[in-house]
């Protein structure tokens, strides 16, 4: 069915060979670089619509709520990469929340501030063996993992006693930092420097690469002596201890508790995973074009608040969104 | 067919039905539900009463519906993460007809507007090559955001005589709603197995190259697989609404997870091609009914959530753990 196209050679059709070039230099931006353009796109219309969306003030607002959805699909991220999906993050988040709160006052904040993170590694370490030893699908293993960990948190958390949030979860998130002349929640730093370690790990370390490899042909990857197994068991760890540290930064920035408070975050997550240019079937994905995919979420979110246009046009409009990365980055490569 | 000389045992082993199962992976699911029946009924004999028979089936019903949904599009190699979003909208649409027509047309319309979530997400899925994750992901928030545009809170008119119908009984002993579940499953197990589309939509979740070169249409199989389970989520819906007695735009959140759930722990394989209509009834009856033996028995009944997930491990894990046990042992003494 398909024709293979010899690529043009170079000096031979003048015309075809700028288009060629148009496109190779096309190319070569990184994948992940496209959703920043897009919300750099979308902050530029929503400044020619309203004059004061295109301030510093509008961009950190719409930030801060962008960089918790970022920090909660970074661990999903990581699980895409390597070839999964984690739909134990919204129970994960709940379950990190409740027990930094309920440790505060026996461990002190750092104290519990580790417990929790400790909590969610240990979900994902579970997780990790399950899949990795027992080869059930990543999706049954997390779903399972979710349920159990929602009756974990309403047997094991009082929630009426759960109502003081700690000065340390709120100094991380949602406290005002000044910075030129304008004030940022603490949470955008934070995140930025999350996110941008988390690509250093993707991009520069060994464990990183085989991530991608892992995702794209584990097969190959264990050719090569790669400790599949383990590379895997460790990158869901890694998205558990990810999803507990978001579970800390939302009852940080939102201050309240609810059985309920990570549910957004189980399609969410996974939005702006696809939004970010990752391929759902794992050996594509970065933490940056992850931030860039809930950036564009999050100016969406602003411009249709702006426009009063309500909430489900936000929903219908990121059902859009996904299909249209989906349609240009998702393909299946076979017909 | 079997000769006299061989003993029942064996004779059993080879009967068609057995083997059928075992093939789908649904042998552990049906002996979990008959262990989980025993162990109900030795709880609860009340069980086995009209009122709490009826009780049982309404909380089952809706879920074994999405989840035949559900192994509809597993079957055909993809998992529906929109079938929640379906779920809300046709319950809603439902609901929301009620107030003007008759129950019969606020039915078919409901029905027809779960087959239509159906087409758009086949066409993407089958004729678009996009993958089903991604494409049902999208269309859960189109969907979702569609139920909520139609009814932004619970409400409608679902009249006393459309709870008779959906969820009350239909004779003694014998609940409505497992007559509309049992039908629906009986025709889809003859679709499934009895009719050469039934085999496609297998034939296009195991081996869609095989089918293109034998010059079957697996595109075709995989867009009536979910034009069919968008119409049985939409019954499912009916259901729900008739036995809540209300539309609610968020009515289908809960069936998103249990739903695959109710898959995996049918032994379906979600690479496609393998899974069970009777191991699917079997998952989402004990599913749907874990929290009602905890309350019987006395535990917190929050206690479901975990003995849920760790029912769906153990059935799905443990034929995998005797499977590698008994390879090592046969290696061992090979």
């Amino acid at each position: 069915m398909s024709t293979v196209a010899a690529p043009p050679r170079p000096g031979t059709d003048t015309d075809g060979d700028a288009q060629h070039r148009l496109t190779e230099a096309l190319r070569r931006v990184p994948a992940a670089a496209w959703p920043l353009v897009v919300f750099a796109l979308l902050f530029l219309i929503g400044g020619i619509v309203r004059p004061n969306l295109l301030t510093l003030e509008a961009l950190w607002s719409t930030a801060a709520f962008a960089m918790i959805v970022a920090i909660a699909s970074s661990g999903q991220t990581l699980a895409v990469i390597q070839g999964g999906i984690d739909l134990s993050v919204p129970n994960t988040v709940t379950l990190s929340a409740l027990t930094f709160l309920s440790a505060v006052d026996g461990l002190g904040a750092f104290g519990a501030f580790v417990a929790a993170i400790a909590a969610g590694a240990v979900v994902g370490l579970v997780n990790g063996t399950i899949i990795a030893k027992l080869s059930l699908s990543p999706i049954v293993t997390t779903i399972a993992m979710n349920g159990f960990l929602f009756g974990v948190v309403l047997l094991t958390f009082d929630f009426s006693q759960l109502t003081d949030i700690p000065r340390f979860a709120s100094d991380i998130t949602s406290a005002k930092i000044a910075f030129l002349g304008t004030e940022v929640a603490a949470v955008v730093p934070v995140g930025l420097g999350l996110l941008l370690a988390l690509q250093a790990l993707l991009s520069w370390t060994g464990w990183g690469r085989a991530l991608f490899l892992v995702g794209a042909a584990p097969d190959v990857a264990r050719l090569a002596g790669q400790p599949v197994d383990r590379i895997r068991i460790t990158a869901y760890m890694l998205s558990g201890a990810l999803a507990a540290f978001a579970g800390i930064v939302i009852v940080g920035f939102y201050a309240q508790t609810s059985t309920g408070m990570g549910a957004p975050y189980l399609l969410g997550s996974v939005a702006a995973v696809v939004v970010g240019g990752a391929s759902i079937f794992g050996g594509r994905g970065s933490m940056i074009g992850t931030l860039g995919g809930a950036l564009v979420l999050g100016q969406v979110a602003t411009l249709v608040a702006v426009a009063n246009l309500g909430v489900n046009i936000q929903q219908l409009i990121y059902g859009v969104i996904i299909l249209f990365v989906v349609a240009l980055y998702g393909r299946r490569a076979r017909a | 067919m079997s000769a006299p000389a061989i003993p029942l045992g064996a004779r059993l082993r080879r009967s068609p039905g057995l083997v059928g199962l075992k093939r789908e992976g649904a042998v552990a699911p049906v002996l979990a539900f008959v262990l989980f029946f025993v162990i109900y009924v030795a709880i609860n004999p009340e069980l086995l009463t009209r009122f709490q028979l009826q009780t049982a089936a309404n909380l089952v019903a809706p879920l074994a519906l999405v989840a035949l949904a559900q192994l509809l599009i597993v079957l055909v190699g993809g998992i529906d993460i929109s079938v929640a979003a379906v779920m809300s909208l046709t319950n809603v649409v439902f609901a929301t007809q009620l107030e003007s027509a008759s129950p019969l047309v606020a039915g078919v319309l409901a029905v027809a507007v779960g087959m239509g979530c159906g087409l758009f997400n086949g066409l993407l899925s089958a004729y678009g090559r996009l993958p089903v994750i991604a494409v049902t992901l999208a269309s859960s928030f189109i969907f979702g955001a569609l139920a909520t545009e139609v009814l932004d809170r619970p409400g409608g008119a679902v009249s006393e005589g459309v709870t008779l119908a959906t969820s009350g009984e239909l004779a003694p002993y014998v609940p409505v709603a497992l007559v509309w579940v049992l039908v629906a499953a009986a025709l889809l197990w003859l679709l499934l197995q009895k009719t050469s589309l039934g085999r496609h939509i297998y034939g296009a979740g195991s081996n869609a190259e095989g089918m293109r070169a034998a010059g079957l249409n697996d595109r075709a199989a995989q867009l009536t697989a979910f034009v069919l389970a968008g119409g049985l989520v939409a019954l499912g819906a009916i259901l729900l609404a008739g036995s809540t007695a209300t539309g609610d735009p968020k009515s289908g959140d809960p069936y998103l997870l249990n739903a695959i759930a109710a898959v995996a722990l049918a032994g379906a394989s979600f690479t496609g091609g393998r899974g069970s209509v009777v191991g699917t009834i079997c998952a989402a009856a004990i599913l749907g009914l874990v929290g009602n033996v905890l309350f019987f028995a006395g535990v917190d009944s929050y206690w479901q959530y975990v003995v849920g997930s760790v029912i769906i491990v153990a059935v799905v894990g443990i034929p995998v753990v005797v499977r590698r046990l008994s390879a090592r042992v046969k290696g061992a003494s090979a």
